[in-house]
């Protein structure tokens, strides 16, 4: 973005965002009140969500044109605001539903970033199966009404203000990316390292070539590196345009391909993670003697 | 190489749904939320995944992403297994319930006395009956798990 | 007799016991009632050994003295038994360290060599004043352990009885064979600890385990004078020991009593240091001899067996403390202000002990305060500075162990005939119950009040002699003018007169004045021992009236013993009664006593020797002796019989006196507020102090990581996501600084 002056006034009103993200958090969730102060404080809590949700977006980074801005600011809003919704919902199933919508959110954020199938998959996969799997041990283990445990939390404000600290801690490492790693920690691309062994022909070749190791050599500090100063042969500062194949109509053919073809032996090893899964499910829940399951019955009011 | 401005929202936004997906588990006691908090969390990382990889025009973060998926459902099977036994034992899917790791000497923690709840119980929709109403076990009927 | 090496003898006489200890120590468990045979047959070789080397010594000192009609010192050479501790260069004199330590020092000082080293070796010595003092000690043990062997019959502490007695035995010989006055030092408290250990002998008695306690520590105000006294010995002299050394270079070490020393006229350091050094060796002697002010102890210390008591607390290690000032001779010779101060307090604890006898009713008590006075007596002779006073001690010694040690015996034939009881009002008349004991009981008092021809009269007489002597000189100038040579018991120099400027008698010193206050002094000192010897005669004889006279009463304790003793406790008694009966008359008519001593190596000193007069029978002194003993005895028997009841009761005539008396003049009252009260207040505190502040804070340490503890075990609530809260917050703040630290 802009030199040291602009990151240090967004360095600010990012530091206002996550102080009013915490205060949010911090009223937003259950803390054993009722009544007056309940609502109030809800209230008060979902006005300075908003207000941090509209400072995080004001820092936030143009896009091209309107229309992208507006159909990623949809979605986000809807997958951060689902996300706020499902914590701090007392009931729990509530807490599903809301998480659903997060769901959708966040299906459409991948989406836009380009990843179609995983778009999809998230639809299908997390609010089709995963989903109605809690809603069931929710139907099975829930009791009526409200209970206690539902209503309180456990260290309300320390866990606000961890969230919010760290938040604003990514955030900040996010915006920094824009101004280049730190010079203790400048990594560099895979084609400046390569540049003597190999000659990358393409653009897709290269882009595959530069990514991997950077990828595979970030170092654990928050300032990420993958931003090195020189690309071989190629220019530095402007973003480079999206590699054309992953936006291309065949993506989940060609994603199809790259899983199956680098990736069969970790495919493998995930269907055999499935299969143990199942296999140990089923184990642990046949070791429970029968009288001992659901022996002590939900209570019809709050536990 | 300065990532896009879509790939640092994107980022943005992964880390938003993390981080409110550990306010989630830090704070609230019910276990099945905090597993659909630490769902929540695992959303976040792929949405920074699929950034990244966007970035890097690499298809890596996408595979990572269907592992974590798939490690997703495994998880959420095992767990959800271990939740039932939790409340064979207790009675109360409440984390609080687990106290037993405390020092020797210290009491249970127990919740104070909270104000009376001014969520009504809910009132479901009473159909008219139609027709013979079928015969009911009492018995059964109080025995039905109720959401 | 064994014809051995002297030294082997003298060896001999101190180690028999020790091995006749150990034995019993080890074996007397085994050998049950028999337990008794390693103490006493060690005893008896001991005595045997002892009598054997007074008898050579004695056969050499009279060979002596036929050649030269002087006595010359005699003494063995000591023998060295093994060298304890050498330091090299351990003192240098005040001349090279230019310490101002007064005239008398730095004068003495510049004598000695230049760095002295600290030696001392396990040394023995054997002279006229050891033998006899060997010869007595060994021979009452083996009649008291006799005499025990029946005594102590049914005790279930047999062993440790006899194990105990050797082992004192072992302890006094040492102490008056050492030639060295640190291994004085050593063996003073060893029979300290002997008489603790005998006194509480039934530790489980409450009264005999609090007496034993009381006799310790009142010893150790005594032993603390003997310390710094052997300091100051050490700082004056460069040496410790007795004899003459040698230094590595061969040059001479003047020993204290060596015979270098002896002979020098100047040998003595007189003034501040050296009477400071007399009073404290006093002060020692006065704590082991029972002596105003320390002689609270001694008769609580009946509370131990009766042979014990005859042993140590009457013919043994209560002498202690005259040998000791005996031995010291030329040191107190060489400053006469510690020597009155010695006559002083040893007739003043006399004529005090006596009054406080006059009113005991246990007859132990009676024995005890009368052991007392006779040692006052003894150190009232030996404050007189003169050979004939210092002899005369001795021989008042020897003759009051044998007697004393007969009445103590005596009243322990009675304690075991009466079933433990002492107190006098409740017998009477046992001359028909036991005979014996009646009869040896009887001579023993003869010889204790002073009536001729027994012991004590002959003893007692010298020392009133000598006190006269100091109180009127010129009676007895003329004696000693008119026979400078015939049966002369001093030391024939013809530099003699040289040496009468020294001496106390001289007018021609110029300190006529001193020499007048003096003699008034030990005028008054004559008047109260003679009126002492009345009080003697009379408590003496009270005791016995009361308990042997009038009609025969046994107390209900008494059970079946009320019989006479058996033969092993009688025959003890009939021995000493001879020696009481016997010695007294012959030591004193062939002098052989007074000219044996006279060849020890310290009162051969000159300025002792000086002082030597003529042996000669004082007849009024004699006739005055014996009216006030027969003046005593009489009023006992007025009293007793007159009133065909009890006995004498003092208390009638004594008025408001009685109750000063009977309390023993509130002195153990007046310790008791003065030092008692104050030390148990001071104890008190140390102790509140130890409980509240130091093992507060000892506390207070201990409960800092309690504390801790009880603050940070809260965190562990067995929540587990208030630990994953913590953890996620301590991740944060990682981040954070590293991010800081990051920054640009």
């Amino acid at each position: 973005m802009s030199p040291d002056g602009g990151l240090s006034i967004v360095g600010t009103v990012l530091a206002v965002a996550v102080g009013c993200a915490a205060a949010s958090l911090w009223l937003l969730l259950p803390r054993g009140e009722s009544g007056l102060r309940e609502r109030a404080a809800r209230r008060f809590g979902m006005l300075l969500g908003a207000v941090a949700l509209g400072l995080f977006v004001a820092t936030g980074h143009r896009l091209g044109g309107v229309g992208e801005e507006a159909t990623f600011l949809v979605v986000s809003l809807v997958a951060v605001i689902g996300a706020a919704a499902t914590i701090v919902t007392r009931s729990p199933v509530y807490s599903a539903i809301w998480f659903a919508l997060a769901l959708a959110g966040v299906a459409g954020v991948l989406l836009v970033l380009g990843a179609q199938f995983l778009g999809v998959a998230t639809i299908v996969v997390y609010a089709g199966a995963i989903l109605v799997m809690f809603l069931f041990v929710l139907m099975l283990a829930q009791p009526t009404g409200m209970a206690s445990y539902d209503r309180v939390s456990n260290e309300p404000l320390l866990s606000a203000v961890a969230g919010a600290v760290l938040l604003g801690l990514l955030t900040l490492f996010i915006g920094r990316l824009s101004a280049g790693p730190p010079s203790c920690c400048a990594v560099p691309t895979k084609a400046a390292a390569l540049a003597g062994a190999n000659r990358p022909t393409d653009e897709s070749d290269e882009a595959d070539a530069a990514s991997e190791p950077a990828a595979a050599d970030t170092p654990n500090t928050p300032a990420l590196a993958g931003t090195p100063s020189a690309a071989a042969g190629s220019s530095p500062t402007t973003h480079r345009p999206s590699p054309p194949d992953m936006l291309a109509r065949d993506h989940v053919a060609r994603l199809g391909g790259e899983l199956f073809g680098r990736h069969l032996l970790a495919v493998e090893a995930a269907g055999v993670l499935l299969l143990v899964a199942l296999i140990g499910s089923i184990a642990i829940v046949s070791r429970t003697p029968p009288e001992e399951r659901l022996e002590a019955r939900p209570r019809r009011a709050s536990a | 190489m300065t990532p896009a401005p879509l790939v640092l929202d994107g980022l943005v936004v992964g880390a938003m749904l993390f981080a409110l997906g550990l306010v989630g588990i830090l704070a609230r006691r019910n276990l099945i939320v905090m597993f659909l908090s630490a769902e929540l969390m695992l959303q976040g990382v792929s949405v920074s995944l699929v950034s990244w990889s966007r970035h890097h025009g690499d298809w890596g973060g996408q595979m990572l992403v269907i592992f974590v998926l798939t490690v997703a459902a495994c998880e959420a099977a095992v767990a959800l297994v271990f939740v039932l036994q939790a409340f064979a034992r207790t009675g109360r899917l409440d984390s609080a319930a687990w106290q037993s790791l405390r020092e020797s000497n210290l009491p249970r923690v127990v919740d104070h006395e909270l104000p009376a709840s001014d969520a009504e119980a809910l009132q479901f929709p009473r159909l008219t009956p139609a027709g013979v109403q079928p015969e009911i076990d009492e018995d059964e009927a109080l025995e039905r798990e109720h959401v | 007799m064994v014809d051995l090496d002297p030294k082997t003898l003298l060896v001999l006489v101190p180690a028999l016991p020790l091995a006749g200890a150990i034995l019993t120590v080890a074996l007397g468990r085994l050998l049950g009632p028999r337990a008794h045979w390693p103490a006493v047959l060690s005893i008896a070789a001991a005595a045997v050994a002892a009598v054997t080397l007074l008898v050579g010594l004695g056969r050499e000192v009279a060979s002596s003295a036929d050649h030269d009609h002087a006595a010359s010192p005699v003494e063995l050479t000591p023998v060295t038994l093994w060298q304890w501790a050498s330091i090299p260069d351990a003192y240098q004199p005040a001349a090279a360290t230019g310490l101002d330590l007064g005239d008398d020092l730095a004068a003495k000082a510049e004598g000695l060599p230049a760095a002295i080293p600290f030696t001392i070796g396990i040394d023995l010595r054997l002279d006229p004043l050891t033998a006899v003092m060997l010869a007595v000690i060994t021979c009452v043990g083996l009649l008291v352990a006799i005499y025990s062997i029946g005594y102590m019959h049914d005790d279930p502490g047999y062993p440790r009885f006899f194990a105990l007695v050797a082992a004192f035995v072992f302890s006094m010989a040492m102490l008056v064979a050492a030639s060295n006055f640190l291994l004085v030092y050593v063996f003073w408290e060893a029979v300290g600890a002997c008489s603790y250990l005998l006194i509480g002998f039934w530790f489980r008695k409450p009264s005999a385990s609090a007496a034993a306690k009381k006799a310790f520590l009142v010893n150790r105000v005594g032993d603390f004078g003997l310390a710094v006294a052997v300091f100051l010995l050490w700082m004056t002299y460069g040496t410790l020991n007795f004899h003459d050394t040698l230094l590595a270079d061969g040059s001479p070490l003047p020993g204290i009593l060596g015979m270098e020393r002896l002979a020098d006229p100047s040998g003595y350091v007189a003034g501040g240091v050296g009477t400071a050094i007399c009073l404290l060796l006093l002060l020692a002697a006065c704590g082991k001899s029972a002596q105003l002010p320390l002689h609270v102890w001694l008769p609580d210390a009946m509370e131990g067996p009766t042979p014990a008591s005859a042993l140590i607390h009457a013919a043994t290690m209560v002498t202690a403390g005259v040998y000791l000032v005996a031995r010291c001779a030329p040191l107190y010779v060489a400053c006469p202000a510690a020597l009155t101060v010695v006559s002083i307090v040893g007739a003043t604890t006399a004529l005090v002990a006596a009054l406080i006898g006059t009113v005991q009713n246990d007859l132990k008590r009676v024995l005890a305060y009368s052991t007392i006075s006779q040692l006052g007596y003894m150190f009232a002779s030996l404050g007189t500075g003169t050979l004939l006073g210092f002899t005369a001690a001795i021989f008042h010694l020897v003759t009051h162990a044998f007697f004393k040690a007969l009445l103590f015996l005596g009243a322990g034939s009675v304690m075991h005939a009466m079933g433990g009881v002492i107190d006098m009002r409740r017998f009477g008349g046992l001359r028909r119950v036991m005979p014996i004991t009646a009869a040896t009981f009887l001579v023993g008092s003869l010889a204790l009040a002073g009536i001729a021809p027994f012991a004590g009269f002959f003893s007692k007489d010298e020392i009133l002699a000598s006190l006269h002597a100091r109180g009127w000189p010129d009676a007895h100038t003329e004696h000693h003018d008119a026979d400078p040579h015939e049966g002369h018991a001093g030391l024939d120099l013809p530099a003699a007169a040289a040496f009468q400027a020294v001496s106390f008698r001289s007018e021609s010193d110029g300190s006529a004045g001193g020499a007048d206050e003096s003699a008034s002094t030990f005028r008054t000192l004559y008047w109260m021992s003679l009126f002492t010897a009345f009080l003697t005669a009379f408590y003496t004889f009270r005791a016995v009236f009361m308990t042997f006279t009038g009609p025969t009463r046994v107390p209900d304790e008494a059970g079946h013993h009320a019989h006479e003793s058996p033969p092993v406790m009688t025959w003890p008694l009939i021995v000493l009664a001879v020696a009481a009966t016997v010695s007294g008359w012959w030591l004193f008519s062939t002098h052989a006593l007074a000219d044996f001593l006279a060849a020890t190596p310290s009162l051969t000193a000159p300025a002792v020797a000086a002082t030597a007069t003529p042996h000669a029978f004082h007849l009024d002194l004699a006739l005055q002796g014996t009216f006030a003993a027969v003046a005593g005895i009489v009023l006992a028997a007025a009293g007793h019989f007159g009133r065909r009841s009890d006995g004498p009761q003092p208390e009638r005539y004594l008025g408001p006196f009685e109750t000063l008396f009977a309390h023993r003049f509130f002195i153990d009252e007046i310790y008791t507020a003065l030092i008692v009260r104050p030390l148990e207040f001071v104890a008190m505190l140390s102790a509140w102090f130890d409980r509240s502040v130091v093992d507060g804070l000892v506390d207070f340490v201990a409960r800092i990581p309690w504390g801790i503890g009880a603050v940070v075990r809260r965190l562990q609530s067995g929540l587990v996501q208030r630990y994953a809260v913590a953890g996620a917050l301590g991740t944060l703040l990682i981040v954070l600084m590293l991010a800081w630290r990051l920054r640009g």
